[in-house]
């Protein structure tokens, strides 16, 4: 009996001890939720189909060239849909080479050929995997930016069923337009040959063309006005030939752009400024024309890009054109941005209503059950302990909800202590002795909150599954909660009574 | 302490019709309810903004909706939170009907069915609130210290030439101070007693103000997040059901099962009632709140039908009706207490726990009860009828 009784009070010191070494001091130990710290609360979703869209047109030109070199006549090759190409007018004299060429360099490509058209459809599982890789590089772009950023402890991960969908959680952050612009811009970084302008608008632009543009050239507006540029489409260099950007100073000493283009880009860019000195070549940042300058000299992989900037401004494009650009452009579904005021006050707000909660049931338990009461607010009391322990453990986020999760624990973690003490008083009426009716009581009630306990965690479990943000976190407290209950109440109370029972031979009167 | 003398001898089966007829009838009422007017959908659920915004000054439901009037926002609903503090909710909601309108019109320019046009009433409604006065000090190069952040207030010290270290000092404590009830600060006299640096003070002084509003929270949520919500607030409903139901039937017998099924259906629709009734906002917390109850009712109902199953053991000559009484009868008392300690609690959420868990924990008092209600006079009655019906020799 004694030896007994040793090892279940040191397993109990252990795991309070343990607890209170977890989550002390809480204020560092305990993850709050962005609702109780403030921060925001994003869900975007990848715009797949403009990935596929941009991958196709990327084929189509590619698909131009290889005909246009090996001098296949056709009248028009054009996107269908997002995932469709369809070549027009190749005579048919030469459908065996274009079948070679197709065949070979279009893999991805089911081909199917007719009188004097073509049509080339995306293969459904390159599709899918080009999908799948789109969202994850957007996952990864929007992680670096976060890092570069500086955001502490934030979440970055896909989202529900559908697969083109991520969360993006940063607690603390209190300058929600500044962040959003961030992780959402495309930061496609390209340079293009100005050919005509600045232009007032764009139909002055238009204008100039009889209303018709040619196929090789677009116009531009410049950010932040309307003015616009005609610029010729083909890309000089673009972001994908960067080597990294840094913030730098212009010649006055204001805040610039720095960046440097790999080898590649170099020598593109040395070519082409070679041959163009006095023309103008134009920046562009996600198809808005940052500025036009006249080239002046050679460059080949170093530069600087000008404009009326502030410091903070430079950092974020620096920091954009660093993490690379994002495969497609995104679209938030869900954004929610709790002010850390707010949050402050619901921590004070939900920690007195804890304490209240749980001062009411200490008492009531006391003045209902006598000495069991002491014995049941004893276990209580453990269970909170633990339930922070645990909660600290597996890092855990406390929410608001999940703080309601505990308030609820508290009044229900009483239930099994009460269940048993039913039981007892129960046995007592029908005239056992105090010490077998206490054995018999936690005997028989055992099953009742083994049974009872486990159907609540069974639907707990279904709200972590399918809930998401604040409800997970309320689940996750409701089923640790009644885990630590089922030790305290069960195990925790029947040391106790032994404790202090288990050694009186006769015992005629317990205070229950 | 007892609640009573002796084991009580309430014959709660004999009040089974009576029970039957009056949860019929909140649930036909709920049905009309929702064929008439249908629930209140948060924008968790419908997509849109809703602002929490608090007030230095006192104003009211009538003031705001004149200054949202103005800019076309005069339908939005405000609700006022707490009684001492000026503190708003400000929901504009489109209608999901509306929004696949408009996402059909704009099908292919992705901008358009982008949040961008929810954050621009969040936008619009902020400017609405400036004052004419506010606006001339922004427009002077002033900064609202109210709606400034950490980072802002900080970088605009040192523009002004504060050094670096005063200003993440000040900007800190700054923002601490802010971290009161209304999320704001009066007046330079609290400023003053941060005891910030006299060279930060007069640059405070000298070029900021303190705005008379700020948002404590804005939630955007487009329309496809809504109707992905929904959807799975009743998947997970309906597994978290079908798990229960299959744990029952093994622990148990099928009849319990079935039992058990119906007074959670039954739970969930007498809810449901009384959140049409009350027009309360669904949310997702309100979600979470209906599976927690669904939980708690399932909890009571097996801790009977435990004291059923052995009973049934016990007194094998006693009718099915007695059985029954006796078992309900004697874990009245627990039934009790675990209401009054679960409810004790509750309450103390609903009464300090703040605005934002206030409906949370509104559903969860209502709950309950109804839960305590049902799982005396619902769960059992179902066993009854089951054993009626299909049960031949064989008892429970």
């Amino acid at each position: 009996m004694k030896k007994s009784m040793g090892w279940k009070v040191g397993l109990i010191l252990a795991v309070v001890v343990f607890s209170v070494w977890m989550f002390y001091p809480p204020k560092d130990k305990i993850n709050l939720g962005l609702d109780l710290k403030g921060g925001m609360h994003l869900i975007l979703e990848v715009q797949t189909d403009e990935a596929i869209r941009i991958q196709t047109d990327q084929s189509i030109e590619q698909l131009k060239s290889s005909l246009k070199e090996d001098g296949i006549k056709f009248e028009k090759v054009k996107r269908v849909g997002v995932n469709k190409i369809e070549i027009i007018g190749t005579s048919f004299d030469d459908e065996r080479t274009v079948k070679d060429i197709l065949e070979d360099d279009f893999r991805d490509w089911r081909i199917t050929y007719s009188s004097n058209r073509i049509i080339m459809a995306l293969r459904p599982n390159i599709e899918m995997k080009m999908r799948d890789q789109s969202v994850d590089q957007a996952l990864q772009t929007i992680r670096n930016r976060v890092d570069e950023f500086g955001v502490a402890e934030p979440v970055i991960q896909k989202e529900g069923l559908s697969g083109d969908r991520l969360l993006v959680q940063l607690p603390g952050v209190d300058d929600p337009a500044r962040v959003k612009s961030l992780i959402k811009s495309t930061a496609m970084l390209e340079w293009k040959h100005v050919v005509a302008g600045s232009f007032p608008s764009k139909e002055d632009a238009l204008k100039k063309y009889g209303g018709n543009l040619p196929d090789d050239l677009v116009i531009l507006k410049e950010k932040g006005s309307k003015s616009c540029y005609v610029l010729r489409a083909a890309s000089v260099v673009t972001g994908k030939d960067l080597k990294t950007a840094r913030s730098s100073v212009d010649e006055y000493g204001a805040p610039a752009i720095g960046f440097s283009l790999n080898s590649r880009g170099a020598r593109k860019f040395e070519k082409y400024t070679s041959k163009n000195i006095g023309q103008r070549c134009a920046i562009i940042l996600d198809n808005r024309v940052l500025l036009a300058p006249s080239i002046s000299a050679v460059i080949s992989s170093d530069g600087i890009i000008t404009g009326r900037y502030t410091s903070d401004e430079v950092n974020d494009m620096v920091l954009m054109l660093r993490s690379g650009a994002l495969p497609a452009p995104m679209k938030y579904l869900e954004e929610r941005t709790i002010g850390p005021s707010l949050g402050a006050d619901s921590i004070r707000k939900g920690l007195y209503a804890c304490i209240t909660g749980l001062i009411l049931v200490l008492i009531f338990m006391l003045v209902f059950y006598k000495g069991a009461g002491i014995n049941s607010n004893v276990a209580l009391i453990l269970n909170i302990i633990i339930l922070m322990g645990i909660l600290s453990y597996f890092k855990a986020t406390l929410t608001l909800p999940g703080i309601a999760g505990v308030i609820l624990t508290i009044g229900m973690a009483v239930d099994a202590n009460v269940l048993i003490f039913e039981r007892i008083k129960e046995d007592i009426r029908f005239g056992k002795s105090p010490k077998s009716a206490i054995e018999s009581g936690f005997k028989k009630a055992f099953l009742t909150i083994f049974d009872a306990n486990l159907t609540t965690i069974i639907a707990a479990i279904f709200l972590y599954q399918f809930g998401t943000g604040p409800i997970k976190g309320f689940s996750v407290t409701l089923i640790i909660g009644i885990v630590a209950s089922m030790f305290t109440a069960v195990f925790v109370s029947r040391v106790i009574f032994d404790l202090i029972y288990g050694k009186r031979k006769k015992l005629k009167k317990i205070s229950i | 302490m007892r609640i009573f003398k002796k084991e009580p001898d309430f014959n709660f089966m004999g009040k089974r019709f009576l029970a039957f007829t009056l949860s019929g009838l909140i649930i036909v009422a709920g049905a009309i309810a929702l064929t008439t007017k249908g629930f209140n959908l948060g924008i968790d659920f419908s997509g849109g903004t809703l602002i929490e915004v608090s007030f230095k000054n006192y104003t009211n439901e009538n003031n705001l909706r004149k200054v949202l009037k103005k800019i076309g926002f005069g339908k939005s609903e405000i609700q006022r939170v707490g009684r001492k503090e000026n503190k708003f909710f400000i929901k504009t909601i489109k209608s999901i009907e509306e929004e696949n309108k408009s996402q059909h019109k704009f099908e292919g320019v992705i901008e358009n069915q982008d949040l961008g046009e929810h954050e621009k009433v969040a936008e619009m409604i902020k400017s609405a609130f400036i004052s004419e006065k506010e606006r001339a000090s922004l427009k002077g190069g002033k900064i609202d210290i109210n709606n400034a952040s950490e980072n802002k207030i900080r970088n605009f010290l040192i523009t002004k030439g504060a050094s670096e270290e005063d200003a993440m000092e000040s900007s800190l404590k700054i923002n601490d101070l802010k971290k009161n009830e209304t999320g704001l600060i009066n007046s330079f006299k609290d400023l003053e007693k941060l005891k910030l640096r006299r060279r930060v003070m007069t640059i405070l002084k000298d070029n900021t103000f303190l705005g008379n509003f700020t948002f404590l929270s804005t939630e955007i949520v487009g329309p496809k997040v809504g109707s992905d919500l929904r959807s799975k607030a009743i998947l997970a409903t309906f597994w978290a059901l079908l798990g229960m139901l299959i744990y029952i039937a093994f622990r148990f017998k099928f009849v319990y099962a079935f039992a058990a099924v119906i007074t959670l259906f039954h739970d969930i629709l007498v809810i449901l009632s009384f959140i049409l009734f009350f027009n309360v906002e669904m949310s997702l917390t309100v979600v979470a709140a209906i599976l927690t109850l669904v939980g708690y009712s399932l909890n009571d109902t097996i801790v009977i039908f435990d004291r059923v199953r052995d009973n049934v053991k016990l007194m094998r000559r006693e009718k099915v009706e007695s059985i029954i009484n006796r078992s309900i009868n004697q874990t009245l008392t627990r039934t009790i207490v675990t209401s009054g300690t679960t409810l004790l609690t509750v309450l103390a959420l609903f009464f300090f726990g703040g605005e934002v868990i206030h409906t949370f924990s509104l559903i969860l008092i209502v709950g309950i009860l109804i839960g305590t209600y049902s799982s005396i006079f619902q769960s059992c009655a179902w066993l009854k009828v089951w054993e009626k019906h299909f049960i031949r020799r064989k008892k429970i």
